[in-house]
C-alpha cells in the first residue's frame, strides 16, 4: 500500500421528529418512511463512488449527525454503519460518533449501534430543566435523558458525550448550576458545553425580534460561562476546545479533524467536505440528493477553493479555539514565515488588551480572550 | 432684429408666488399660449430644468425667457419673463431679479389662500415699485374659494386697489386674461437709449467655454460684441464677445438696447467676477453711478460636510468647485477632524441652500456624505477689544477670554389658522422667540410677527410647525442682524476626548437639556468595546452630563464543526470589514451608521 491519508466521515442524517425553535442547521421533520428508505440507499451509492475514487484513505473517525441520526431506527443505522465498513478501510481504532436525542433511543437501539461498531454516543441533553426543553421544542425530558444514558451504558459504551446548553431564555444561574452538577455527576468522557446562539431565521429569531422572548444579557451569559468553567476543572474535566471539556484522553477525535484543519469526507444531503485546500457542500434537498445518485452523479453544489490568506486565517482562528493554541512552529512549517510577520502588529495589540498570550511555543487565547473569542479572530482576517 | 426694439412695447415681469401655488405650470401656459415654444418642446414645467428643480417643484436658479404676443389691440408685444426663485434662502437673487422687472404676477392658490412668503414677496416687489397683478390659480379645484382668497388679497397692503384674476394653469382658464393684463397694467421700461450703458446682473452662470454668462436686463443704452464694459463694483474692464436673449434657449443677437433681457459672454473666467446685482457699464464713457442694490451676499448657515469614503475627498474638492463656479454663495474651507478624516466647512444662504448643495454633491456626483449639525455664524466680543467670526464651535474660545457674544436674529412672519395658534407660540416661546404683532387676515386665519435667534430654525423646526398645524401653516423670515445672547458652548467627550463635531453652542437655559439628550444617544449609538467608555458632556470642562457604554463582556461563537467553518469565517469578514469602515473618536471605534446617526442628534 502507498501512502495512505487518514480522514474523519461526517454522515448527515437530515431527519428529527420535531424541529427545535433555535435550530437553523438543515433538517427536516418528517414521518415519511419511503423518503428515509431511498435516503439511505442514497448515502450508501455515495459512499460508493467515494470509496471507488478514494482507494488511498484511512477513517480515523466516523460520526453520524443530525439533523437527528436517531429519527431512524437501530437497524436502518445499523446498515449504514456496515456499509461504512464495506466500502472504507477503518482504523480499528477509530472513534465511531453516533449522534442521539435521548427521546430517540432506548436499550435495544443501543445495543444495535454497539453491535454495529459505534464506540462514541453524543447525548442531546441540553438541559435537565423540563419545563424550558418544552419551550425550546425538544422532544426529551430530563428523566428519557436519564434513561438513554443508562441505556448506553448498558449496552457497552465507554464513551459519552452530553451537550449542554446555557443562556436560554429565563434560564436562572441556579438552575444552570443544577444541570450542570447532575451531568457531572454522570461522569460522561465528554461535555459539550455551547451557548445558544439566536439564528434570525428561526422561530426563536422571530420571536425575540417581536420582542415575545428575551434572552439574557450576555454579561449574565458570561457568568455563567465562565463558572461553567471553573466547576468542570474541579472535576478534572479538561476545557479544551471553547465550548468543549474532556476527562483525560477522551477528546473527541473527530472533532478535532476540524480544528486542526485536517482532511474528511462530509456525506449525506448538506453535508461538506474538506480535502486538499478544497471545501465542498453537497445540496441541502433531500429529494434532489437522492436523485442525483440515483443517476450515479456526486451531489455536490458548491465548492470553495481557499487562497491562502484564507487558509491561515482559518488555521489560526480554528488553532486558537482549541485552548492550547497555536504552535508556532506548526505555522511556520505550514507557510513558511513566523505567523508575526503577517500578524505582528494585532498580537501585539491583543497581548495587550489581555485577550491573548504566549508561551515559548504557542499563542493561546486568555480566560478573557477565551469570552472575547470573536474580537481576537477578527484581528487574523485579511 | 437689427433694428432697435421700441422700449414702450417691451414688459419686462416675474411671478411670485408661494411654492407650489402653480408658478411655473402658469409660466408654462403663456408660453405655450404665446407660441414661444412649439408644441413638441413642450414639457411640465420647461423653465424648471435641473432634476432637483422638477423633483421639489422649486425654482433655484433664476431664468428668463423672451416671449412674443400678438395684443388683442393688434399690437405686439416683448415680454420678458423673468422665473425667479421661490425660497426664502435666496431672497436676495429673488430681490435682483424683481429689479430687472416693472411688474410681477402674484399667484395665490385658490384653496390655499394666502401664505407667509406670498406677502414677503409683495413686499418685496412694492420695495421695487412694481405693479402687482395678483392671479388667483386652481380654481378648477373642488376646494377652492377664490373668494375668500380674494378678500385675503385684498387684505394685504398695497394690494386692496388691484384688479384681481382668476385662472386655471391646468386647463388653461384666464390665461389670455393675464397676458391683457401684463400689457395693460405693468408700464414699459422708461430707460434711455442715448444715456450711457447701464445694465443690472440679475443672475449668471458658468459656462467651460465661454466663461461666466450673464444675465443682464438693459437700464439705459445699448450694448454689442466689441463694446468695451466695465463691472462698477470692482472696475474690472472686458470687451463683449456675444449678446442675446432666451428663446428660452440662448440666441445670439446683434445688440441688447434699453428696456430689453438678455445675456452677455466677455471672458468672464470666474463666477465671482459677475456679482449678481453689480452693474455693467461702458468702460470709455462709464455711468455716473452704479444701480442700487448691489450687496454681498453673506453665507449665514454654517455645516461640515466629509465624504463618507475617505477616498472621496478628492472628488468631494472638484464638486465643490464646479458648483460654486454657478452659485458664488457656497463658501467652504478644508477642514480635518480626528473622527472623520478630510472634509470642507462650507457656508450657505440658508437651510434649502445647504439641502440642495447636499442633495447635488449626492445625486451629480455620487459622492456620500456625512453632514455636521448645521450652525450660524457667531459674532464673539473678547476681552481684548478684539471682534471674532465664528462659523464653527469647535473654533469658539475659552470662556474666561470672551467678553460677550452675539448670533444673527430673525424676523419670522408665520401665517396659520387660528385654531394652531395656542401650539404654534408654545413652540416659538420654546425656540426663545419674542412676540411682536399678531393680526387676522381672515377671521380664522392669523398672522404672527416674532424675532428669535435663527439658531432656533436651525433643528426640526419646520417640521414641527408642520406638525403642529397640520402642514396648513407657512412662514417666512429675514435676518434683522445680530444681538446679544447668553451662549455657552458645550463640549462632549467620548472616552474623555473631546469629539470637534459634535461640540455645539446654545442658550445656557438650554445647555443641560441638549447634553442629556445628546449622551444618551450616543450611549445607544456607541457599540460597546473592550473597555468601558464614559461619555460626557462639559461645559468649561465642568460636566454637566454623562453616561457610560459598559464593556464588552462576551463575543464568541459557540461552536464551529466541519460544516460551519465556511460559514463562520465569512460572517467574521462580514464583521471585519464593517470595521475597517469605523470610525474612530480615540480608541473607541465607532460604526459608521451610528455616527451619521449622531450627527443628526437635533
Amino acid at each position: 500500500m502507498n501512502h495512505v491519508l487518514n480522514i474523519g466521515l461526517y454522515l448527515h442524517i437530515p431527519f428529527c421528529f420535531k424541529k427545535c425553535i433555535y435550530c437553523d442547521f438543515f433538517s427536516i421533520a418528517t414521518s415519511d418512511e419511503q423518503l428515509k428508505k431511498r435516503y439511505i440507499s442514497a448515502i450508501i451509492k455515495e459512499m460508493e463512488l467515494h470509496g471507488k475514487k478514494n482507494q488511498e484513505v484511512e477513517l480515523t473517525s466516523i460520526y453520524l449527525g443530525g439533523g437527528t441520526p436517531t429519527a431512524l431506527s437501530g437497524l436502518q443505522l445499523q446498515e449504514i454503519l456496515r456499509a461504512c465498513f464495506l466500502k472504507f478501510p477503518i482504523d480499528e481504532m477509530a472513534e465511531i460518533t453516533v449522534e442521539a436525542n435521548p427521546g430517540t433511543i432506548d436499550l435495544g437501539k443501543c445495543k444495535l449501534l454497539f453491535q454495529a461498531g459505534a464506540n462514541r454516543l453524543s447525548l442531546g441533553v441540553q438541559s435537565f430543566d423540563d419545563e424550558m426543553l418544552r419551550k425550546l421544542g425538544r422532544i426529551h425530558t430530563k428523566e428519557d435523558s436519564l434513561a438513554a444514558y443508562h441505556s448506553a451504558r448498558e449496552a457497552g459504551f465507554k464513551n459519552i458525550n452530553i451537550d449542554i446548553m446555557f443562556g436560554l431564555p429565563g434560564q436562572s444561574k441556579i438552575g444552570f448550576k443544577e444541570t450542570l452538577t447532575e451531568v457531572i455527576q454522570l461522569k460522561p468522557e465528554h461535555i459539550s458545553l455551547y451557548a445558544l446562539s439566536l439564528e434570525p431565521e428561526t422561530p426563536l429569531g422571530h420571536l425575540v425580534a417581536a420582542g415575545k422572548i428575551k434572552l439574557p444579557s450576555d454579561d449574565f451569559t458570561n457568568k455563567l460561562f465562565l463558572e461553567a468553567i471553573t466547576l468542570l476543572g474541579e472535576r478534572n474535566y479538561e476545557h479544551y476546545e471553547i465550548s468543549n471539556f474532556a476527562l483525560p484522553g477522551k477528546r473527541s477525535i473527530h472533532n478535532q479533524l476540524y480544528w486542526n484543519c485536517q482532511p474528511y469526507l462530509g456525506l449525506g444531503a448538506g453535508a461538506t467536505s474538506f480535502m486538499s485546500n478544497k471545501r465542498y457542500r453537497n445540496y441541502q434537498d433531500p429529494e434532489l440528493y437522492i436523485e442525483l445518485l440515483n443517476f450515479g452523479i456526486l451531489p455536490i453544489e458548491c465548492q470553495e477553493i481557499l487562497s491562502s490568506s484564507e487558509k491561515m486565517s482559518e488555521k489560526i482562528i480554528l488553532k486558537l479555539r482549541m485552548m492550547e493554541g497555536l504552535a508556532k512552529a506548526e505555522f511556520r512549517g505550514l507557510f513558511g514565515t513566523p505567523i508575526e510577520h503577517f500578524f505582528g502588529k494585532p498580537i501585539q495589540e491583543l497581548k495587550e488588551q489581555g485577550l491573548l498570550a504566549e508561551s515559548k511555543t504557542h499563542y493561546y487565547l486568555t480566560k478573557r480572550g477565551i469570552s472575547l473569542a470573536n474580537n481576537v479572530f477578527l484581528e487574523f482576517l485579511d | 432684429m437689427t433694428e432697435i426694439t421700441k422700449a414702450a412695447n417691451i414688459r419686462n415681469f416675474s411671478i411670485i408666488a408661494h411654492i407650489d401655488h402653480g408658478k411655473s405650470t402658469i409660466a408654462d401656459r403663456i408660453l405655450e399660449l404665446t407660441e414661444t415654444i412649439s408644441q413638441r418642446e413642450i414639457r411640465e414645467q420647461v423653465l424648471d430644468d435641473m432634476d432637483l428643480e422638477r423633483e421639489k417643484g422649486i425654482t433655484i436658479k433664476s431664468k428668463p425667457v423672451r416671449l412674443l404676443y400678438k395684443a388683442l389691440n393688434g399690437k405686439q408685444y416683448i415680454f420678458n419673463l423673468i422665473d425667479t426663485p421661490g425660497h426664502v434662502d435666496f431672497s436676495y437673487e429673488v430681490s435682483r431679479s424683481l429689479a430687472a422687472c416693472e411688474g410681477a404676477l402674484m399667484v395665490v392658490d385658490a384653496a390655499q389662500g394666502v401664505q407667509a412668503q406670498t406677502i414677503s414677496n409683495v413686499q418685496m416687489a412694492l420695495e421695487h415699485k412694481l405693479s402687482i397683478i395678483p392671479v388667483i390659480n386652481k380654481i378648477d379645484l373642488s376646494t377652492a374659494d377664490p373668494e375668500k382668497v380674494s378678500k385675503e388679497i385684498k387684505k394685504i397692503n398695497g394690494l386692496s386697489e388691484s384688479p384681481i384674476l382668476m385662472a386655471s394653469a391646468r386647463d388653461g382658464t384666464g390665461i389670455r386674461e393675464v397676458l391683457e393684463a401684463i400689457v395693460k397694467y405693468i408700464p414699459p421700461p422708461d430707460g434711455k437709449l442715448e444715456k450711457p450703458l447701464q445694465a443690472l446682473i440679475f443672475d449668471s452662470v458658468y459656462n467651460p467655454y465661454q466663461g461666466s454668462v450673464v444675465y443682464i436686463r438693459i437700464v439705459n443704452g445699448v450694448v454689442k460684441p466689441g463694446s468695451k464694459i466695465q463691472t462698477m463694483s470692482n472696475k474690472n474692464n472686458y470687451e463683449v464677445n456675444e449678446v442675446g436673449i432666451f428663446m428660452p434657449k440662448r440666441k445670439k443677437v446683434e445688440q441688447l438696447s434699453v428696456g430689453e433681457v438678455g445675456y452677455l459672454t466677455a471672458g468672464f473666467k470666474d463666477i465671482t467676477l459677475t456679482k449678481v446685482g453689480d452693474t455693467i457699464t461702458n468702460s470709455e464713457q462709464p455711468a455716473d453711478r452704479q444701480l442700487p442694490g448691489y450687496k454681498k451676499v453673506i453665507p449665514m448657515v454654517f455645516c461640515s460636510f466629509y465624504p463618507v469614503e475617505n477616498d472621496d475627498y478628492p472628488d468631494l474638492k472638484y464638486a465643490l468647485e464646479k458648483l460654486s463656479l454657478n452659485d458664488s454663495a457656497i463658501s467652504y474651507i478644508p477642514e480635518n477632524s480626528p473622527a472623520l478624516g478630510f472634509g470642507f466647512r462650507c457656508g450657505f444662504l440658508g437651510l434649502l441652500h445647504m439641502e440642495i448643495i447636499q442633495e447635488r454633491l449626492e445625486r451629480e456626483y455620487q459622492i456620500q456624505l456625512i453632514a455636521t449639525t448645521p450652525s450660524v455664524l457667531y459674532r464673539v466680543y473678547l476681552k481684548n477689544k478684539q471682534i471674532i467670526e465664528i462659523d464653527n464651535p469647535s473654533s469658539l474660545p475659552e470662556a474666561a477670554l470672551i467678553d460677550y457674544i452675539e448670533e444673527p436674529f430673525i424676523e419670522l412672519t408665520l401665517i396659520t389658522p387660528s385654531q394652531f395658534l395656542g401650539g404654534i407660540m408654545e413652540l416659538l416661546q420654546d425656540r426663545r422667540g419674542v412676540f411682536k404683532n399678531m393680526e387676522y387676515l381672515d377671521k380664522d386665519i392669523a398672522r404672527l410677527l416674532y424675532h428669535l435667534p435663527l439658531n432656533e430654525i436651525m433643528l426640526d423646526f419646520y417640521d414641527r410647525i408642520k406638525s403642529i398645524s397640520k402642514g396648513y401653516a407657512s412662514i417666512d423670515y429675514h435676518i434683522m442682524g445680530y444681538q446679544e445672547s447668553a451662549l455657552i458652548k458645550v463640549d462632549v467627550l467620548v472616552n474623555q476626548e473631546v469629539v470637534d463635531n459634535l461640540s455645539f453652542i446654545t442658550h445656557k437655559d438650554k445647555a443641560y437639556e441638549r447634553a442629556r439628550k445628546i449622551v444618551d444617544n450616543l450611549k445607544t449609538a456607541i457599540p460597546r468595546q473592550l473597555f468601558e467608555v464614559p461619555i460626557q458632556a462639559s461645559v468649561n470642562r465642568k460636566i454637566i452630563a454623562r453616561s457610560t457604554v459598559r464593556a464588552l463582556k462576551k463575543n464568541v461563537i459557540a461552536k464551529c464543526y466541519g460544516g460551519d467553518i465556511s460559514r463562520k469565517r465569512k460572517l467574521l469578514e462580514k464583521q471585519k470589514a464593517g470595521k475597517k469602515r469605523m470610525k474612530r473618536i480615540g480608541k473607541v471605534e465607532i460604526p459608521q451608521e451610528a455616527f451619521m446617526s449622531i450627527l443628526k442628534i437635533d
